[in-house]
C-alpha cells in the first residue's frame, strides 16, 4: 500500500516538473504583466524617472476625452460589423460547400487562402485595390459604371475606411467560420431531412427548423471568439489604414507616438479589458445560457 | 439532401461558387498581376500585364543589382579603358547606392530565424507540459489547464506596455542581441497555449495501453516520451509547430514596438511596412514582396490541410 502512495506521488512531482517551465513562462509573461499594469494605471509613469501616485487622474482623462467615446464607438461599429458580417458568410459559404459539386476539393482548398496568407502581406493587395489612381475599385466605380464623379481616397478618410477595414476583416476570417459550420453541419442526422421531407416541409422550413437549432452552439461559439479577438485586433486595421482610430489603435498612439504616455495607456488598457470582460459574462449568460 | 437538382437550381448553384470563389482569391491574382506589370501599367484594370517585368523579384531577390545604377556611357567607357580590375570596381561602387535598397532577404532570414526558433522552444515546452495535462495525475493541474485557456483570450494590445516596460527595466531594449531575445520569449510566450492546447487534445487521443506495456517492461516516463509518444504523434508536432511559426512569422505589434531603432532586426512585416511608408510608387515591389512573403507559408499549410481542418475545428488557431 505504502509503495502504490509513493509511485503516485512520484507522477505527481513529475507532472509538476514537466508543466513548471511552460508555467513559469506563462505567470511571468501574462499575469504579471497584467498585474503591474493595473498598478501602473494609478500612476503617472516615466520611463527615466521615477513614477508618481496620481490616483484616478489617468482614467478621469480617459473619460473625459471626446476622442476616447469616439473610439469605443468606432470599435463597436467594427465588431458587430464584422462579427455579423463573418458569421453570415461564413454560414452561406458553408451551406454552398456541403452540396456536391465537381471540383469541390479545390475549391474547398482555394477558399482557405485568405485565413491562411499573413495579413502582412495581402493587406498590401487591398490597399491596391482601393488606390485611388490605379485601383481596380475606383476604376470600376467611376470609369465603368459612373457611380461617383471622380476618384477618390477610400481608405484614407475614416469614415469610408472603417467599411473597408470591415470588408477585409470578413474576407480575411471567413474561412475559419465556415470551415466551423461545415464540420457541425456534416455531423447533422441526414434522416431529420428525410422525414421533413416525408412531411412535406419546405426547403426553408427544413433550414429554420432543423439546421439553425443544430447549428445554434456553433454558432453561438463563433460569435464570441470573434467578438474576443477583433476587439482586441491589431495589425489588420493598422496596416490597412492608421486613420481608424479603434481602441487598440488609440491605446498605441496614446502609449506609443508622440507624446509618450504608458500611464494613460495601461489605464485605456485596463477599461478596454474591463468593457471585453463585461461583454463576455453577459453574452455567456444570455446566448450561450451557461 | 440527396435530390436531383433542377437546372436553374445547378445554375445558381454554380454561380454562386463562382462568386465564393472569385471574393476569396482575387487579392491574390492582384497581387500576382500588379508584381509583375511596369509602372506604366500599374492604372490598368487588366489583371494580365501588358508587357511582364519581372525586375521587382530581382530587385528583392538581389539578382543583378550589381549595375543596376550605373549609366550605360560610363559602363561602356570602363569597358574601354585600360584601368585595372580594382579601379574599375572602385569607380563602380560610386554609383551603387545602398540606401535605395530595400534588404528583402535580411528582413526574410530575421523573420525565419525568429519564427523557427519561437516554434521549437515552443513545442519543446508544449510537448512536456501537455503530456503532464493528458498522463499525469496531480493537484492543480485544471486550474492550470483552465488558465491556459483564459490566456489565450487574452490580446497582444492588452500585454503590449506592460511587457515593454519590463523589458526596458532589465536591460534588455540596449542591444541588439537583447531586443532578439525579448521578441523571441515574447512570441514564444504567445504560442505556448495554443501549443499546450493542441497537443494535449492529441495526446489524449493516443492509447494509453502502449504506455502501460512500457511502464511495466521499467521504460522511465522520458523513455515513453521520447519513444514512444513523440514517434505516434509526428504529424500533430508538425502542425503545431507550423501553426506556432505562423503565429510568429505574422507578427507585428510587439516587434514594431520593440524594434524601433534596430533596423538591421527588422522582421518582414515591419520591413514591408517601412518599405510601403517611406517611398512612393513601389507597388510592384511591395507585392512582389507581398508574393514572397506570403507563398511559402501557404505552401506550408497545404502540406498539412489534412491535419489543419481537423486542428481548426479542435478549437485552433487565433485570427
Amino acid at each position: 500500500m505504502k509503495k502504490t502512495r509513493s509511485l503516485e506521488q512520484k507522477e505527481a512531482m513529475l507532472g509538476w516538473w514537466l508543466v513548471l517551465p511552460a508555467t513559469i513562462i506563462i505567470l511571468s509573461l501574462i499575469l504579471y504583466p497584467i498585474i503591474t499594469n493595473i498598478i501602473s494605471s494609478f500612476f503617472k509613469v516615466s520611463l527615466m524617472d521615477r513614477d508618481t501616485f496620481v490616483g484616478l487622474e489617468n482614467y478621469r482623462n480617459i473619460v473625459s476625452d471626446p476622442e476616447f467615446w469616439r473610439s469605443v464607438m468606432i470599435t463597436l461599429v467594427y465588431v458587430v460589423g464584422t462579427t455579423l458580417g463573418t458569421t453570415l458568410v461564413g454560414l452561406g459559404v458553408a451551406i454552398v460547400m456541403n452540396k456536391t459539386f465537381p471540383l469541390r476539393g479545390l475549391v474547398r482548398s482555394l477558399i482557405l487562402l485568405p485565413y491562411v496568407a499573413p495579413v502582412f502581406s495581402v493587406v498590401y493587395a487591398w490597399k491596391f485595390i482601393f488606390d485611388p489612381v490605379n485601383g481596380i475599385f475606383m476604376d470600376v466605380m467611376v470609369e465603368r459604371l459612373g457611380l461617383f464623379e471622380q476618384r477618390f481616397n477610400l481608405i484614407g478618410n475614416p469614415e469610408t475606411a472603417l467599411w473597408v477595414a470591415i470588408v477585409f476583416s470578413i474576407w480575411k476570417n471567413f474561412p475559419f467560420t465556415y470551415l466551423m459550420i461545415l464540420a457541425r453541419l456534416q455531423a447533422i442526422d441526414k434522416s431529420m431531412y428525410e422525414a421533413a421531407d416525408v412531411d412535406g416541409a419546405g426547403r426553408w422550413q427544413q433550414f429554420r427548423f432543423i439546421t439553425m437549432p443544430e447549428l445554434y452552439f456553433v454558432l453561438g461559439s463563433i460569435v464570441l471568439l470573434r467578438v474576443i479577438w477583433n476587439f482586441n485586433k491589431f495589425e489588420d486595421i493598422f496596416l490597412l489604414t492608421d486613420n481608424l482610430k479603434v481602441l487598440s489603435i488609440y491605446t498605441y498612439f496614446k502609449a506609443f507616438v508622440g507624446v509618450v504616455d504608458l500611464g494613460q495607456g495601461s489605464a485605456l488598457v485596463i477599461l478596454q479589458f474591463a468593457l471585453l470582460i463585461g461583454f463576455i459574462l453577459f453574452y455567456v449568460k444570455k446566448v450561450l445560457k451557461w | 439532401m440527396v435530390k436531383a437538382r433542377s437546372i436553374p437550381g445547378k445554375i445558381g448553384l454554380f454561380l454562386l461558387i463562382i462568386l465564393i470563389v472569385t471574393f476569396s482569391i482575387f487579392p491574390f491574382l492582384q497581387i500576382i498581376s500588379t508584381s509583375l506589370k511596369y509602372q506604366w501599367d500599374w492604372g490598368n484594370p487588366s489583371l494580365i500585364p501588358t508587357q511582364v517585368n519581372p525586375d521587382a523579384y530581382k530587385e528583392l531577390l538581389n539578382i543583378g543589382q550589381d549595375e543596376k545604377n550605373v549609366p550605360q556611357s560610363v559602363l561602356d567607357l570602363l569597358d574601354d579603358s585600360d584601368l585595372t580590375k580594382q579601379q574599375k570596381n572602385e569607380i563602380l561602387d560610386k554609383y551603387k547606392d545602398s540606401s535605395d535598397v530595400f534588404p528583402f532577404l535580411k528582413y526574410f532570414r530575421n523573420s525565419l530565424s525568429l519564427s523557427t526558433l519561437a516554434a521549437i522552444f515552443s513545442l519543446l515546452l508544449a510537448i512536456m507540459g501537455a503530456y503532464s495535462f493528458s498522463r499525469l495525475r496531480y493537484r492543480g493541474r485544471a486550474v492550470i489547464q483552465r488558465g491556459v485557456l483564459f490566456v489565450y483570450m487574452i490580446g497582444g494590445i492588452l500585454l503590449l506596455i506592460p511587457l515593454y516596460r519590463i523589458a526596458v527595466a532589465l536591460g534588455f531594449l540596449a542591444t541588439p542581441a537583447g531586443t532578439f531575445t525579448a521578441l523571441l520569449i515574447i512570441y514564444l510566450v504567445q504560442t505556448l497555449p495554443v501549443s499546450l492546447y493542441m497537443l494535449g487534445n492529441f495526446f489524449r487521443t493516443i492509447p494509453y495501453s502502449i504506455e502501460e506495456a512500457a511502464l511495466i517492461e521499467g521504460v522511465s516516463r522520458f523513455g515513453i516520451i521520447w519513444r514512444i509518444v513523440i514517434p505516434l504523434s509526428w504529424s500533430a508536432i508538425v502542425t503545431v509547430f507550423i501553426y506556432c511559426f505562423m503565429i510568429a512569422w505574422n507578427e507585428f505589434l510587439f516587434a514594431s514596438v520593440f524594434l524601433r531603432g534596430y533596423e538591421q532586426l527588422y522582421t518582414l512585416p515591419i520591413g514591408l511596412r517601412s518599405l510601403f511608408v517611406s517611398k512612393n510608387a513601389i507597388w510592384d515591389r511591395i507585392m512582389a514582396g507581398s508574393m514572397l512573403t506570403a507563398l511559402p507559408v501557404i505552401v506550408l499549410f497545404m502540406a498539412i490541410q489534412k491535419n489543419l481542418t481537423g486542428g481548426l475545428s479542435e478549437g485552433g488557431v487565433k485570427g
